[in-house]
C-alpha cells in the first residue's frame, strides 16, 4: 500500500465550540490510482489533504507511507513524498522559471538537478499553458497561475499527489489537460486524491463522500444517491 | 578629553516655572479655542516633572556611590522594561515571547554599551556611570523601537502571506526556509528609521546628544565625534537586536513539525 491513513482525527475551533472535522478517518491508497473525494463546502475535504500532507497544526492519527510509519520521516521529507497542492495557487515574485524551480532551492532537496529549460517547457506544454518562461509570474491569470503551481508541484517527481480543486479556476481545454496528466502520473504508480466539487471525468477509481467527519463509499458511476441512513 | 563644566548655565526653579508659563497659555488657548489638549498636556507635563526629576536625582545618587554592581543592576532594569514595551508594541506576536525579547534587549544593550564605553571612548574605571549610563539608555532606546518595529512586522507578514508559506512548506520548505522573506521585510522595516535618521542627522537636525554637549560646552568638533559613534552604535544594535530577536521568536509560529500556524488554528484571539 503506497499511503495508509488510520484514525484521522481533526477537532477544529469553530464559532459555536469545538468542530470535530475529520472523526477517524482511515484511507487506504493503492499505487496507480485516482481517488475524488466530494462533499459539500465545509465538511473538510481541504482538511482531509492537509492531515495526509502533515500541514495541520494539530491532527492526530497514523500514517505510513510504503509502510513506513510517518513518525520515523521528518515532516519536510514527508511532504516532498505526499504533495499537497493548495486550491490558491501560491506564485512566489519573479518569472514563471523562478517559480517553477523554486523547490530546488529549498534544503530537502539539495544536491538534486533541477529541471532545464527544456523539461521546464515540455511540463508546461503539457497542461496548455504557452507562456514564455521569463514571463513575470504574478501578472498571469488565475488559471494560468493555477497551472503553473500544479507543474511546479510534478516536477519534483511526489509520490502521492493531493489536488485541492485543482481545475476549479481552469476552462475545459485545460481541464481536459489537468485530467490526462493525473490520470497518467496515477499511471505511472503514483497515488492521487483529487476534491472535486464541480466537473466530473471518468479516471477516478474510487469516490468517497466527506459529511460529518466520515468517509462513504460512493459508485464512481451514476448519479448521487442519498444513501439511506436508519 | 577636557572637562566641560564652565558653559553651563543652570536652570532654576525660577527658569522652569517661566518654561511651565508657556504650557499654561498654551493650555488657556486651547480651552479658549476648544482644543480639547488641555488634559493631555496637563498629564504630560506632570509627567515630565516627575520622571526626569526623578531620574535627575537617581542619577545622581548612583554617580554618587558609583558602583559598577548598581550600574548593572540599572542596565538590567533597562532591559526588563525595555523587554516588556516590545511585546506590548508586538500584539501579533505569539504569546510568551518576553523572555525572548528580555535576551536580545540584554544581549545588544551590554555587548554594544560596553563595546563603545571600553574599546571605543576607554573610560576608566569600566563602569563609570556618567558614561556608562547614558550610552546604555541610549543603545537601549533606540533599538527597543527598531526591534518593536521587526516583531511586529515578521508576524503580521507572515500572517498575511499564510497561503505562500503553506505552499512553501507542502514542497519541503522548512520554517527557516518559509519565514524566510517574511524575516528578510522585517529586518529592513526595523532598521529603515535608524538608517533615515543617520542620512538626516547635521541636515534636518542636530542629534540629541550632540546638542547636548555643545550646550555643556563642548568644542562642537569634539561632539561630533560622539554623535557618530553613538549612531552608528545605535544602527549597529538595532541591526544585532532585530536579527537575534527574529531568530529567537519566528519559530513560535511554527509545529514542532514545521507547520505555520495560521490565525483559524490559534487557540489564542
Amino acid at each position: 500500500m503506497l499511503l495508509q491513513a488510520h484514525d484521522l482525527v481533526v477537532v477544529l475551533a469553530g464559532d459555536s465550540g469545538d468542530v470535530l472535522v475529520l472523526n477517524g478517518i482511515s484511507l487506504e491508497l493503492p499505487a496507480g490510482t485516482v481517488t475524488d473525494v466530494v462533499g459539500p463546502s465545509g465538511s473538510g475535504k481541504t482538511t482531509l489533504l492537509r492531515a495526509l500532507a502533515r500541514l495541520l497544526p494539530d491532527a492526530s492519527g497514523t500514517l505510513a507511507l510504503d509502510g513506513v510509519s510517518a513518525d520515523t520521516i521528518p515532516g519536510p521529507l514527508w511532504r516532498t513524498a505526499v504533495a499537497l497542492l493548495p486550491q490558491k495557487p501560491a506564485i512566489v515574485d519573479g518569472s514563471v522559471r523562478d517559480n517553477l524551480l523554486r523547490p530546488w532551492s529549498l534544503k530537502v532537496r539539495h544536491g538534486q538537478t533541477p529541471p532545464d529549460d527544456a523539461a521546464l517547457r515540455a511540463a508546461l506544454d503539457r497542461v496548455a499553458l504557452d507562456a514564455a518562461l521569463d514571463r513575470d509570474a504574478s501578472r498571469l491569470s488565475v488559471g494560468q497561475q493555477a497551472r503553473v503551481a500544479l507543474v511546479r508541484t510534478l516536477l519534483t517527481r511526489p509520490r502521492v499527489l493531493l489536488l485541492d480543486e485543482p481545475d476549479a479556476a481552469l476552462d475545459e481545454l485545460s481541464a481536459a489537460a489537468v485530467s490526462e496528466l493525473t490520470r497518467d502520473f496515477a499511471q505511472a504508480g503514483g497515488a492521487v486524491v483529487r476534491v472535486r466539487h464541480h466537473r466530473s471525468d471518468d479516471i477516478a477509481h474510487r469516490r468517497l463522500r466527506l459529511v460529518g467527519g466520515s468517509l462513504a463509499e460512493e459508485h464512481t458511476s451514476g448519479p448521487d444517491s442519498e444513501e439511506a441512513t436508519s | 578629553m577636557t572637562e566641560a563644566a564652565g558653559g553651563v548655565v543652570a536652570i532654576g526653579w525660577f527658569q522652569l516655572m517661566l518654561a511651565t508659563g508657556f504650557v499654561i497659555f498654551v493650555g488657556v488657548v486651547s480651552i479658549r479655542l476648544s482644543l480639547g489638549i488641555t488634559k493631555d498636556l496637563a498629564i504630560a507635563t506632570v509627567l515630565t516633572y516627575v520622571q526626569l526629576l526623578a531620574l535627575g536625582f537617581i542619577l545622581r545618587w548612583v554617580f554618587g556611590i558609583n558602583s559598577p554592581w548598581l550600574v548593572v543592576g540599572i542596565i538590567l532594569l533597562m532591559v526588563v522594561f525595555a523587554a516588556r514595551i516590545l511585546v506590548t508594541r508586538s500584539p501579533d506576536a505569539p504569546k510568551g515571547i518576553f523572555s525572548s525579547a528580555f535576551v536580545s534587549m540584554a544581549l545588544t544593550g551590554f555587548i554594544v554599551t560596553f563595546a563603545v564605553t571600553g574599546v571605543i571612548v576607554q573610560v576608566e574605571p569600566w563602569y563609570l556611570p556618567q558614561y556608562v549610563i547614558p550610552l546604555a539608555g541610549m543603545v537601549i532606546g533606540n533599538s527597543m523601537t527598531g526591534i518593536a518595529l521587526s516583531l511586529e512586522r515578521v508576524f503580521a507578514d507572515m500572517d498575511a502571506r499564510e497561503g505562500e508559506l503553506l505552499a512553501l512548506t507542502a514542497l519541503g520548505a522548512t520554517p527557516w526556509e518559509a519565514a524566510h522573506g517574511s524575516i528578510r521585510l522585517a529586518l529592513r522595516a526595523g532598521l529603515i528609521p535608524t538608517i533615515n535618521s543617520m542620512a538626516a542627522a547635521g541636515l534636518v537636525f542636530i542629534p540629541g546628544m550632540m546638542a547636548g554637549q555643545i550646550l555643556a560646552g563642548a568644542d562642537p568638533v569634539t561632539a561630533t565625534g560622539y554623535q557618530i559613534v553613538v549612531m552608528l552604535m545605535v544602527a549597529a544594535a538595532t541591526a544585532m537586536g532585530s536579527v537575534v530577536a527574529l531568530l529567537l521568536t519566528y519559530r513560535r509560529r511554527f509545529t514542532a513539525d514545521g507547520v505555520f500556524i495560521e490565525k483559524g488554528f490559534r487557540a489564542e484571539k
